[in-house]
């Protein structure tokens, strides 16, 4: 199937065109409302475990989008709480929503039968007409992986294996982050930044000032939130959460399990002394 | 689609039918065009949801005709389908050269006004290129017009248009003759944004002329005429035009002076039109490139 949607290139065409994606990023993230209000947490939890749980045989990207079409969608729908169901089928209609924009060969709803899940095409159809409208039909996320193309040419590796590592860390540490509320306020671009200056900060130590300082002269990029943000990814990196999430999400196919899971893990207090560290680090980065 | 009050039907776009109808809640007059695609038992179908996504995105510019909503409705047999709600514009760029050729007053033209309908048809294919989509069926009808604000826009970004240069190939039955490009008639099937150009060149000398440059009525006839006036292509001006799919041998025209075919065009004009015209896909000017071409230097661009 022609143009499927490329989470690295949303544009469906591979010509670079990061100005554009800059300029409309923030289209694609949730409200600044949404991340205030406390009681969407809980909300956020369960559906975010829910997606985890039932894409485990997925693509991680595929988690990805669904998350991010779920946090879009959360921003502008309070879903009644005390009703599961409702949550399955959130989580299912963002799963299979990003499944079908992604994959190139169809997936089928008989895919999360084995979990449990007695879904009936009608209200998969309703929600997802729901969802897709709460989004505007925007479906093509602009997301981190967007723009770690752009910030790894600030890097100015000579060699292909240098610049791979680095793209692994900084994937490894996105998906990480995406569980984490705290980042969420944060727009894709600056998420990619950060997540590739920690993965240099631990691959490369040596060279993170010249990385920092470059990726600090680029035009799109506000340096105090870049600050914020690799404060906020340190944190993250160095907690252990979203592998056990995982594990823990596909050990079990019973979903009331997964809720038990703590998935966004906003406590740091043991981490204090890490993120302290790193913080004195790039100190200089704000000035 | 209690919402909508159809109004009447307005023509056929590459989705289906088109109608003008008005919301009732709102009074706004929308353009409505039911999707041959149907719900199937997985949800919203796939290929719906790529491709009105894509247009999503591509009716964010103001040089595209924007899609206001996508409505969900069941059939009379119960089968959902897809509306995608547009906003009207109440002309087309065909129905005003025609108003100017023939009726009761007939006149060019105005200079001012095909140099600003040039620009925003520019802008609208650099948007569209930008975003890697192709248009493929450019041609005046396909341009709609707000008559009062000199406002052009451009419609009926199909189905199916987006494309991967330069690795997928495409079969070629897509572009009303008059304005397909030559590498499409002679068989190529990998095209590039090249081929949008060539149909805004078409275009841009329809509106001088108040008729089409190249009327062909056969695949042919089509490349005759272009060759009439453009010379018959070589490997020099074209290399590799003589491997394409469907080259023969033709009759060996010298190209005519373009300038004739547009007497009222001034020289910028001329150039700029010889740009889009160029045989080899390589050497034709690029939307933005054309944007910057000095027959627009006289155009006030603080209004686009």
């Amino acid at each position: 199937m022609e143009f499927h949607f490329d989470l690295e290139n949303p544009l469906p065409t591979s010509t670079d065109n990061f100005p554009l994606l800059f300029h409309t990023e923030t289209d694609h993230m949730p409200s600044k409302a949404y991340l205030q209000t406390l009681s969407n947490l809980s909300t956020r939890h369960q559906i975010l475990s829910l997606i985890l749980h039932f894409s485990h045989n997925f693509d991680p990207f595929s988690s990805y989008l669904a998350i991010n079409y779920m946090d879009r969608f959360l921003s502008t729908q309070s879903i009644p709480d005390g009703k599961p169901w409702i949550f399955k089928l959130v989580a299912i209609s963002c799963i299979s929503l990003a499944l079908k924009m992604m994959r190139k060969t169809e997936f089928s709803v008989s895919d999360f039968q084995d979990c449990g899940v007695i879904l009936d095409s009608l209200s998969l159809e309703r929600m997802e007409m729901l969802i897709l409208g709460a989004l505007k039909w925007r479906m093509r996320s602009i997301n981190p992986f967007s723009f770690i193309k752009f910030f790894i040419s600030f890097f100015e590796f000579k060699d292909q294996i240098s610049t791979q590592a680095l793209k692994d860390k900084a994937t490894e540490l996105i998906f990480k982050a995406h569980n984490d509320i705290k980042l969420l306020q944060f727009k894709p671009s600056i998420i990619a930044a950060s997540a590739l200056l920690c993965a240099a900060d631990e691959l490369f130590p040596v060279q993170l000032p010249f990385f920092r300082n470059s990726i600090s002269t680029c035009e799109y990029v506000n340096k105090e939130n870049l600050f914020y943000c690799y404060n906020a990814m340190q944190e993250v990196a160095a907690i252990d959460g979203y592998e056990s999430v995982l594990n823990a999400a596909s050990s079990s196919c019973t979903p009331t399990n997964v809720l038990d899971v703590q998935c966004f893990n906003s406590s740091t207090s043991e981490n204090g002394e890490i993120r302290d560290l790193k913080r004195r680090k790039l100190g200089d980065l704000a000035n | 689609m209690d919402k909508y009050e159809k109004l009447e039907k307005v023509g056929e776009g590459t989705y289906g039918k088109v109608y003008k109808a008005k919301e009732k809640a709102t009074g706004q007059v929308v353009a409505l065009k039911k999707t041959r695609l149907e719900m199937d038992e997985e949800g919203v179908p796939p290929t719906a949801l790529r491709e009105v996504s894509l247009l999503q995105m591509l009716s964010q510019s103001i040089y595209v005709v924007r899609l206001l909503c996508v409505e969900h409705v069941d059939n009379k047999n119960g089968k959902p389908l897809l509306y995608l709600v547009f906003e009207y514009l109440d002309t087309d760029l065909k129905k005003f050269i025609d108003s100017h050729r023939k009726g009761p007053n007939p006149r060019p033209l105005p200079p001012q006004l095909i140099q600003s309908f040039l620009y925003q048809l520019c802008k609208g294919v650099s948007h569209c290129h930008s975003h890697g989509v192709l248009h493929r069926d450019l041609k005046p009808q396909n341009l709609l017009l707000d008559k009062d604000k000199g406002i052009l826009k451009i419609a009926d970004l199909g189905l199916g248009r987006a494309f991967t240069v330069p690795l997928k190939s495409y079969t070629h039955e897509i572009v009303t003759l008059w304005y397909r490009a030559p590498e499409v008639l002679l068989g190529s099937t990998r095209y590039s944004t090249a081929v949008d150009m060539w149909s805004v060149g078409c275009i841009f000398a329809e509106m001088v002329r108040r008729q089409a440059l190249f009327p062909g009525d056969s695949e042919f006839q089509q490349l005759l005429h272009i060759f009439r006036l453009l010379g018959t292509p070589t490997e020099k001006n074209w290399p590799g035009v003589s491997s394409l799919p469907d080259w023969h041998v033709y009759p060996q025209w010298e190209p005519q002076n373009l300038a004739r075919a547009v007497p009222s065009l001034g020289p910028d004009g001329v150039d700029l039109l010889s740009k889009m015209l160029k045989y080899d896909p390589a050497d034709r000017i690029s939307a933005k490139a054309a944007l910057d071409h000095p027959y627009f230097d006289s155009l006030d661009k603080s209004q686009f």
